[in-house]
């Protein structure tokens, strides 16, 4: 006999289920038979897992549970005025000035007089708003959403798809390469206690070439939990760069997910920078789906007083012949931790597959904490899987010899920061962007000094 | 103008260097010959600074003032060069980063204006050929898969770029050719100067056929146990280091 069991739940983990309740009817695409039977299914699968905490093994040191003990309230747009001097405060002047078509979403709206919209279309990008799609999706919308790597086990998912007002859609048209950046800059929290829950979906049809920049600030000191969701398709020898940039306000809690099919002859370049939020988990789920074709993940992250940074990998490859190349670095100061959690998936028959996976940590103090956990699972024979981690302070050796030639000691530690960091950026290609993000990483180091 | 008085020096609680005894005018090269373990490396550390080497006792002074009173930044500042015997290798600094603002930091401390970049490119250009090193190299990390001439080329290019008054030259000639050796060599002689006093540590003579000393010092046990001009360095090579050994 089953006895029926009283499931506990914190105030936090309730909260949602409240809020879905009181806001259901009120979500764009309440009457969309699509939208509404998705969202019913992920808030139903979120019922049943609830928050994750530091039992469930993918959330070992990162016990989002105990940390969101109050689920604020979801915001709808306010159309709050913003000109481009808040813009460069939010992600940095460097950042603002790149050359792109850019995309505004703030409070999930996608703001027409902040955003480029007209260059994009002209350049042949198929954009429109989430929260209009939703009322009336389109047919590439309704096959795409949900379905790209759909992650179902994942509690932060289903509550994105559950709760998601905003963001945005986008459609590289068949072989077109794009000759900027697109730049979404999502911006949140003026000054209320506020959940932004936004979903961007993009589909990179055949032999397209794109390069997305997702910048996240915050516009005010006050409290935001952020959870945003990008799915991104790349159809056969298609080629999708993705950056982001976080630099949210130091009280932020910062959930973002992103899923990711890659299909044959096909190329994803990933990169994230993290210099913001009390609690930011960047997760990136990667599928290849076809073969011959590489993903390349890397970033970095700096961290000081009780920040939190968690950054979770996890790619399957489903079909041979496809690589996987994993770089973190992590710089981590005063009362930090970092945590890098990395697992490749190698399915039966995935023969050939090439993955490495690297995660270094650079401890500038010695409460700062670094926990590296790489994982393998490989159900085929023929492959070449690597992976390692080290975490270390500044070596002496270095800054004497930097020292010896004049470089006053916190110049010197400065450099080597630099250098430390400087391998993880030069991925980037774009040089503009490589610049930005060096800039900023100095920028950190100069606030350090001072 | 640098004076080493009865030093003594620890490393890792063994004494290294027990009651070093050395003075080198302006203007002139020594060389510091010795055996291995006799302290030679320990001496050119000790006067860059290196944290682990503990003076227990003794003095130097260097232009009339406490060299230990200086951190290494400033001893560099003040003229100090150590070239060394292996040089670091640092993957994400590009060679001419490093260089610009070595050089920057020493003009500045020196109270000199810093070098704009063409006024520094320029520099470091003439500089390079004089060694023969290739521009491209420079755009490479800091002596990253350098060869071992390529590495110590660039340490005499940097001694050539911070234009010091003391250059400690510690073994500068070991694992080079003798083609490597020569070029070196050429470097350092270009840098001989009358305001500018040479330190050449070196195991064998046969650097001494290129940089040819004023003074030749034996070191052994941690003390000079014998100095000379520079035939003494000829005799060594014929009868070796064998009265030197330690006991």
């Amino acid at each position: 006999m089953e006895l029926p069991v009283q499931q506990f739940r914190t105030k936090g983990e309730q909260g949602y289920l409240d809020m879905f309740e009181a806001a259901a009817d009120a979500l764009p695409g309440a009457r969309e038979s699509f939208v509404s039977g998705l969202r019913r299914k992920a808030i139903e699968a979120y019922g049943r897992l609830g928050l994750p905490h530091r039992r469930i093994e993918a959330w070992k040191y990162t016990d989002l549970r105990s940390r969101l003990t109050d689920a604020y309230p979801l915001l709808g747009p306010t159309g709050v005025a913003l000109g481009e001097a808040e813009l460069r405060k939010a992600i940095g002047s460097d950042f603002a000035a790149l050359p792109a078509y850019r995309l505004v979403v703030v409070e999930g709206d996608l703001r027409a007089d902040l955003s480029d919209l007209s260059g994009l279309k002209t350049a042949g990008i198929e954009v429109v708003s989430l929260a209009q799609a939703l009322e009336k999706p389109p047919a590439w919308l309704k096959k795409t959403m949900g379905q790209v790597n759909p992650r179902e086990d994942d509690p932060v998912v289903a509550l994105n798809t559950a709760l998601m007002t905003g963001g945005v859609a986008l459609r590289i048209a068949e072989g077109l390469t794009l000759d900027k950046p697109i730049h979404l800059i999502q911006l949140d929290g003026k000054g209320e206690d506020v959940s932004a829950l936004t979903r961007n979906v993009v589909v990179a049809e055949p032999g397209s070439s794109v390069m997305l920049l997702e910048s996240y600030g915050s516009l005010g000191m006050k409290g935001l939990q952020r959870n945003a969701v990008t799915e991104v398709v790349i159809k056969d020898k298609a080629a999708v760069n993705h950056v982001k940039l976080q630099l949210e306000a130091g009280d932020a809690l910062h959930l973002t997910t992103w899923l990711v099919k890659i299909g044959a002859y096909a190329r994803y370049e990933a990169f994230q920078f993290s210099l913001g939020a009390a609690l930011a988990r960047n997760q990136i789920y990667a599928q290849f789906t076809g073969e011959g074709s590489q993903a390349n993940i890397s970033g970095a992250f700096l961290l000081r007083d009780h920040q939190h940074c968690d950054t979770t990998i996890l790619v399957e490859h489903l079909v041979p012949h496809c690589g996987t190349r994993e770089l973190l670095k992590a710089v981590l100061d005063e009362e930090s931790r970092g945590v890098f959690q990395g697992k490749i998936v190698v399915a039966r028959g995935a023969q050939k597959t090439d993955s490495k996976q690297m995660a270094q940590a650079l401890l500038l103090s010695e409460s700062a904490e670094f926990d590296s956990k790489p994982e393998l699972e490989i159900f085929a024979d023929d492959v070449v899987c690597g992976h390692g981690s080290t975490s270390g302070q500044i070596d002496e050796d270095l800054l004497f010899y930097l020292e010896a030639r004049g470089i006053p000691e916190p110049e010197a530690r400065a450099l080597l920061i630099q250098a430390f960091v400087g391998e993880a950026l030069e991925r980037i290609e774009d040089e503009r962007l490589r610049e930005a993000f060096t800039n900023a990483s100095v920028e950190w180091l100069g606030a350090k000094a001072g | 103008m640098l004076e080493i008085k009865n030093l003594h020096v620890n490393v890792e609680g063994r004494e290294i260097l027990r009651g070093l005894d050395l003075i080198l005018p302006q203007g002139e090269v020594h060389a510091i010959m010795g055996p291995n373990g006799s302290g030679k490396s320990t001496l050119a550390y000790v006067l860059a600074g290196k944290e682990e080497y503990e003076v227990t006792a003794g003095t130097v002074t260097w232009k009339g003032e406490d060299l230990f009173a200086m951190d290494p930044s400033e001893r560099a500042a003040s003229g100090v060069f150590l070239a060394f015997q292996y040089p670091m290798e640092i993957p994400g600094v590009a060679t001419m980063t490093f260089l610009r603002t070595a050089v920057n930091a020493v003009r500045k401390a020196r109270g000199e204006t810093e070098l704009s970049t063409p006024d520094f490119l320029r520099f470091v250009r003439e500089k390079a050929k004089l060694l023969k090193i290739d521009p491209e190299m420079l755009k490479r990390p800091l002596n990253v898969g350098f060869s071992g001439g390529e590495k110590k080329r660039n340490e005499i290019l940097q001694m050539a770029l911070l234009e010091p008054a003391l250059c400690v030259l510690d073994e500068t000639d070991s694992g080079l050719d003798i083609d490597a050796v020569r070029i070196v060599a050429e470097g350092v002689n270009a840098l001989r100067a009358p305001d500018r006093a040479m330190l050449v540590i070196t195991h064998y003579q046969r650097l001494l056929n290129y940089i040819v000393p004023d003074r030749v010092h034996v070191l052994s046990d941690g003390r000079v146990a014998r100095s000379g001009g520079p035939e003494l360095a000829l005799e060594l090579e014929e009868s070796g280091y064998a009265e030197f050994e330690a006991a």
